[in-house]
């Protein structure tokens, strides 16, 4: 592997997954909530997309749909499952708090992958469906690798600057209420229960775009890769990096995909160096977030910073 | 418009088998408006919890609350804020992600508060509006050289203050008080004193809890009197001074104001 194609694989996976960290921020540092349940909005957005996009069933697929239908509709099909399916989710659950929500939230994800898993008329249950169609970036003269990189900071950057947008705003001050005191802000008139359903799925639908722009890079989607790793692989990446900021939480993606990626991209002289490496860079992984939970390193810096 | 603005009507609250409000057959007390009602009794008489079944943070057991008529018992807490009712707490409660000017302007109805309206910049007109009046509830409580302070840096006392410049900010037709000069400083008080009765004379209807009666007796114009979550005794501040019940369960015998 190549300097040049490992920063090109991190750019792309770091700015897909910054993404959800980007989600997830607004979600828990701003609003509140703890969604374990993550994956399941990026698999309903995957999803979403290859089915919007794929032909119709034929010759041994299980599958029922196929609308076979543009990139772009697809893309659009995308946010709106995620939407949906985070309306459907956050409308019940959102009265409870805390580890009561997160426990919810991951068993409506483990639920929902059992679906994919089990009911093979969505997307071929654990064969997934492959070859799923992508807009080729050649056609603009842009080397296809390239211009997913560019596709994904581009959805990274827009996400980044709604949200912030967002959060400078009315909007982003009631949120901050709701937040800090639900009762207090009840006092001035903050519906605190339809601010909170805004924002869960305000922030549900950039997850739904990555899902879909997953799709389109790896051609595939199948319900072993939207385990619950996904979920803990961009909680992990959250709070690395610290999960109060925006930043932090595109930082704290890049730095964890980078580290994959270097694992992954090492010419180990045998198998077995690289079974051990890839079993290392998940003991590394925890014992960098046991650290950072452990010695709040950001928070120390931002009380310097700010004293 | 009938000069009753609050009706609390055989009001009970019971918490598991506790009666915290409504005695034997209920609490009821009438509100009028434009009027200054103080609310007073010994400690666990259930003032707090009045206030938290008029403003919907409780609900009633049992009996009904109707301000102008609507019914509030069965409105959410913000609705009934919505509905021209404001409020602040027994300890204050301010919002720590926000500055202090920030804590006031959150109080406003804002009418581009949504999503929408943040994502196509066109909050930023009624914003400055809601500032300038922000800026002016802050200046009425000796806040305005704190305004862009983080709330963390206020005191206990000014803390208060900034509750009760968030609902100024409000315009509320009712507004209640939970002790609101506990923790504050006597030329604070002078303020708060002033602020209130100048709201009085703006005819806006206030009900506030207050251990302090030199301060309360003063401003009032009517009295509530609570014991064990009844009504002890109601009427004007003179009349209560001179209440014997209320001088042995709450004055005490030595009491002179």
């Amino acid at each position: 592997m190549t300097i040049y194609s490992l920063i090109l694989a991190t750019l792309t996976f770091g700015a897909m997954f910054s993404v959800l960290t980007l989600s997830l921020n607004l979600q828990y540092a701003r609003g509140g909530m703890i969604n374990f349940g993550t994956v399941a909005y990026f698999a309903a957005g995957a999803y979403a997309y290859a089915i919007f996009t794929q032909e119709p069933p034929s010759g041994l697929d299980q599958y029922l749909f196929g609308f076979d239908m543009p990139w772009y509709v697809g893309f659009l099909a995308a946010g709106v499952a995620s939407l949906l399916f985070a309306l459907l989710t956050g409308w019940p659950t959102l009265r409870l708090r805390g580890e009561y929500l997160a426990l919810t939230t991951f068993a409506f994800a483990e639920v929902f992958h059992s679906v994919l898993l089990n009911e093979r008329r969505i997307g071929n249950g654990s064969v997934g469906l492959s070859n799923v169609e992508r807009p080729d970036p050649t056609t603009l003269g842009i080397d296809d690798t390239l211009g997913y990189a560019f596709a994904a900071m581009a959805l990274m950057l827009v996400t980044a600057f709604v949200f912030n947008r967002l959060l400078k705003s009315p909007f982003g001050r009631a949120i901050d209420a709701v937040h800090d005191d639900e009762m207090a802000a009840q006092a001035v008139g903050k519906d605190d229960a339809r601010i909170r359903l805004q924002v869960f799925i305000i922030s549900a639908i950039p997850i739904g775009f990555a899902g879909a722009l997953y799709a389109m890079i790896t051609t595939l989607v199948a319900p072993s890769m939207f385990t619950a790793q996904v979920t803990f692989f961009v909680w992990i990446a959250l709070v690395l990096a610290g999960e109060k900021t925006i930043i932090g939480a595109i930082l704290g993606a890049m730095a964890l995909v980078l580290f994959q990626e270097v694992v992954k991209g090492f010419p180990f002289e045998t198998v077995r160096a690289a079974q051990l490496a890839s079993s290392g860079e998940e003991i590394v992984t925890g014992i960098l977030f046991i650290l950072v939970l452990r010695l709040r390193p950001w928070e120390k810096l931002a009380k310097r910073g700010s004293a | 418009m009938s000069d009753i603005i609050l009706s609390v009507e055989n009001v009970i609250m019971d918490f598991g088998g506790f009666r915290a409000v409504g005695g034997d057959h209920g609490l009821s007390f009438n509100v009028k408006r434009g009027g200054l009602l103080g609310l007073i009794g010994p400690n666990g008489a259930g003032k707090s919890t009045t206030f938290n079944l008029i403003s919907g943070v409780l609900k009633p057991t049992k009996g009904r609350v109707a301000m102008d008529s609507v019914e509030l018992s069965t409105l959410k807490a913000a609705e009934i804020a919505g509905h021209g009712l404001g409020r602040t707490f027994q300890t204050p409660r301010a919002f720590p992600s926000l500055s202090v000017i920030d804590n006031v302007m959150v109080g406003a109805d804002h009418p581009e508060e949504g999503p929408i309206a943040a994502l196509l910049g066109r909050w930023r007109a009624a914003d400055a509006v809601l500032r300038e009046k922000a800026e002016h509830a802050l200046e009425r409580v000796g806040l305005a050289d704190r305004m862009n302070n983080p709330v963390a840096n206020l005191s206990g006392g000014e803390l208060r203050m900034l509750e009760i410049a968030r609902q100024l900010n409000r315009n509320p037709r009712l507004l209640l008080l939970d002790e609101p000069t506990a923790g504050v400083d006597p030329s604070l008080q002078l303020k708060l004193a002033e602020i209130l009765a100048q709201l009085h004379a703006e005819g806006t209807t206030l009900i506030v809890v207050e251990h302090n009666l030199a301060f309360l007796l003063d401003l009032a114009d009517s009295i509530v009197v609570l014991q064990n979550g009844a009504l002890l005794a109601e009427g004007d501040p003179d009349s209560i001074r001179r209440d014997p019940a209320v001088i042995s369960a709450y004055l005490g015998a030595d009491h002179e104001t």
